[in-house]
């Protein structure tokens, strides 16, 4: 360890400005960090997922759905099953969706992928076991079970939660909070106040001007 | 291995490599910034406005500069290349397709040039290059009036407020050659002020009031129709309405199924043009796209023709309204499947459906319809009475009405497959109606023979037969394009200048 920090690290004299320009290096990931919400990936809020905006209409019917009391995007469209699993899934799918997105090249129609399928399917039967697990009705039907495991839930729940239509079309009108600005309030109302003061400083003197002939 | 200092000590190479890297890593860091700094911004400032431009401000470039997704997306309707199994983008000569056409419509300019139409982007380009307009010059009129303008470009609304309306209908087609230049656009369907929809042209207007409606009452969503609905509608030129003027109006509202607008022109005793052979006092349906559309299960669904023909569209964080209006066909996934889960080609493949089913009996149609006038000519010339051919030509005149009414809008037979079926079998009645009275009238006139047809089988013959001299209407069109539209657009351009 110490090999390679003596291998790396500069002579003395060049101590100062060495670490001046590594921290601009690591100020610019903090602030790309910050300005990509990059922190917000790792809670469940649903706002996170219109980040870019792209998923307003899946987040506007979510919203209007009964879901919304209940799940929220990441219950559904990451497996929960071991907390490995969680984060690998929810790594890999935002990571596809981000360089996806930053590259333009994001689909005029959103369609699930089939790794996708099946963790929404695992996560119905997550919360609503006792629907497939009923012990009166596996009495009487001896495939109770498979039948209502091995078909997905939205094969006759087609409206949940999503709604019939589902496109760009189902929503035309959706209001979904937008990003808010990355600079702070502190920071606008200090600009807020200059200006104010600028301008009012301005029109005094007018005043003044006007005055005096 | 050395510390690096001391590397760099012995090869300053290696420091300007250090050096450099360090300086593309920081670069790209942040060029990678401020991808997301636009890309986060870019919703919310997605409508910044650049200029302030009036209601009649024809240029659609300049409210283009405004809206910059809508425009582009827009400018897509000059893209030619779509095809589907009986339409298509581009210009398909329909009378080379189908030279029964041309018997049907001898007499009517629609039998020198009737190609199918292109995008809204050739709007103006299109009714120069028709024959059917002519070849006008300073001595010789176009044989259309100023009134064919009247859909073809945002300059008309312009025209119509500066020199009111009555009096944009009562000039000669090539009175406004240098007046309307700009192709159909933004000012035809929007508010400056607020962009929302807007009826711009009066003939839709008074057909509401006509009716006892408010258009202005109209809902968002049914604006996404109408605003289609001031073009793509059956229309006719009321010449007693004001003295001189060939004044655009709808029969939408008073009449406005097939049989019932046949039904409005009787009573009115309106007829388009009498046809040469036949002497029938025909009626030109244009293309009732919003009637038809109307008589359909999506209408009656409350689908409006911007969800199917400009559905949504998303570009990063912008979602917008596809103005690249075309067939749904070649954008399923963002109109059909919206609603219907099946495959796409599935889809296609039911429109289809519908469309051979009802081309089979439209051809028919046409076909018989053809050999009636032939047939009818033969009975004129064969000595036949005004009182003997007057109930046949009725009989001609509505089965001709009801097949131009379906074939006219391209759309119908998916817009309105039932209707369109229903229309087409009653004109099938009704020209074999046409045909047995014909067959009695040149049994009592002697002859009970068969008659014999000319052949009329290609587009060439066709014209011949009716006594068409094509190459002649062809070079002066050339010369037409070649001396006058030049012109037209000079002058234009000067004009524009001076906004």
């Amino acid at each position: 360890m110490k090999k390679i920090l003596a291998h790396i690290l500069p002579p003395q004299s060049w101590r100062v400005p060495v670490i001046i320009i590594s921290g601009i290096c690591v100020g610019l990931f903090l602030f790309i960090a910050y300005i990509a919400n990059a922190f917000s990936y790792l809670s469940d809020k649903p706002e996170t997922c219109i980040n870019c905006h792209i998923m307003v209409p899946q987040y506007a019917t979510w919203m209007h759905s009964s879901h919304r009391e209940h799940a929220t995007c990441n219950d559904c469209h990451v497996p929960h099953d071991n907390i490995f699993r969680t984060y690998f899934f929810k790594a890999k799918d935002g990571l596809r969706h981000s360089s996806i997105f930053t590259i333009r090249g994001e689909p005029q129609v959103i369609q699930i992928k089939e790794e996708g399928h099946a963790v929404v399917h695992e996560n119905c039967i997550r919360c609503h076991t006792e629907l497939v697990t009923d012990a009166k009705l596996t009495a009487v039907h001896e495939d109770f079970f498979t039948q209502k495991t091995e078909r997905t839930c939205w094969e006759c729940h087609r409206e949940i939660p999503h709604g019939t239509v589902k496109s760009l079309s189902s929503t035309p009108y959706a209001r979904a909070p937008l990003l808010e600005s990355p600079v702070p309030s502190w920071l606008k109302q200090t600009m807020e106040n200059e200006k104010n003061s600028m301008n009012t400083s301005t029109k005094n003197k007018k005043q003044e001007n006007h005055q005096t002939p | 291995m050395k510390p690096i200092s001391e590397q760099i000590k012995e090869k300053p190479w290696k420091g300007w490599v250090l050096f450099i890297t360090t300086i593309c890593i920081v670069f790209v860091l942040g060029l990678f910034a401020a991808s997301i700094v636009e890309r986060r911004t870019e919703a919310i400032f997605a409508y910044a406005p650049q200029n302030n431009f009036s209601q009649f401000e024809p240029r659609n470039e300049k409210w283009g500069e405004n809206f910059p997704h809508q425009y582009e997306a827009y400018m897509k309707t000059a893209d030619t290349s779509f095809m589907s199994k009986y339409n298509s983008a581009r210009a398909t000569d329909v009378l080379q397709n189908a030279p029964g056409h041309v018997i049907l419509w001898a007499g009517y300019a629609f039998s020198w040039d009737y190609n199918q139409p292109r995008g809204h982007y050739y709007a103006i380009h299109d009714i120069h290059k028709t024959l059917r307009t002519g070849a006008p010059n300073d001595s010789i009129d176009s044989p259309q009036s100023s009134t064919c303008w009247t859909c073809k470009s945002p300059d008309v609304p312009r025209l119509m407020q500066e020199m009111g309306i009555a009096e944009f209908y009562s000039s000669n087609w090539k009175d406004f050659g240098n007046e309307v230049v700009n192709h159909i656009g933004c000012a035809d369907c929007h508010d400056a002020q607020t962009m929302n929809l807007k009826i711009t042209r009066p003939a839709l207007i008074e057909a509401f009031e006509r009716q006892g409606r408010d258009i202005t009452k109209a809902s968002h969503q049914e604006m996404r129709t109408l605003v289609c609905a001031q073009c793509h509608v059956e229309y006719y030129f009321d010449k007693k309405k004001i003295e001189g003027a060939n004044y655009l109006t709808f029969p939408l509202g008073v009449a406005s199924n097939a049989d019932a607008i046949a039904e409005y022109y009787d009573a009115i005793d309106f007829y388009d043009w009498i046809h040469p052979l036949s002497k029938t006092p025909m009626l030109k349906a244009q293309h009732p796209d919003y009637e038809m559309y109307l008589t359909g299960v999506h209408a009656a669904r409350g689908v409006s023709c911007a969800d199917c023909h400009m559905p949504y569209r998303s570009e990063g964080g912008i979602k917008f309204t596809d103005h690249h209006i075309q067939s749904p066909l070649n954008n399923v996934a963002n109109s059909c499947q919206v609603c219907h889960r099946e495959e796409t080609e599935q889809l296609i493949s039911d429109v289809y459906e519908r469309q051979t089913k009802i081309k089979e009996n439209s051809n028919l149609l046409e076909q018989l319809l053809v050999q009636t006038h032939l047939e009818a000519e033969f009975a004129w010339k064969l000595g036949a009475t005004e009182q003997q051919m007057k109930e046949i030509l009725q009989f001609i005149r509505h089965a001709q009405w009801r097949w131009d009414y379906s074939v006219a809008g391209h759309g119908n037979s998916f817009h309105a497959p039932v209707e369109t079926g229903r229309l087409i079998s009653s004109g099938i009645n009704l020209v074999q109606e046409a045909r047995v009275h014909l067959a009695r009238v040149i049994a009592q006139l002697g002859y009970t023979e068969k008659v014999a047809l000319p052949d009329v089988s290609t587009k060439e013959k066709a014209q011949a037969y009716i006594g068409l001299d094509m190459s002649a209407k062809k070079s002066a069109k050339q010369e037409f394009l070649q001396t006058v539209v030049p012109e037209w657009l000079k002058q234009a351009q000067e004009r524009e200048a001076t906004y």
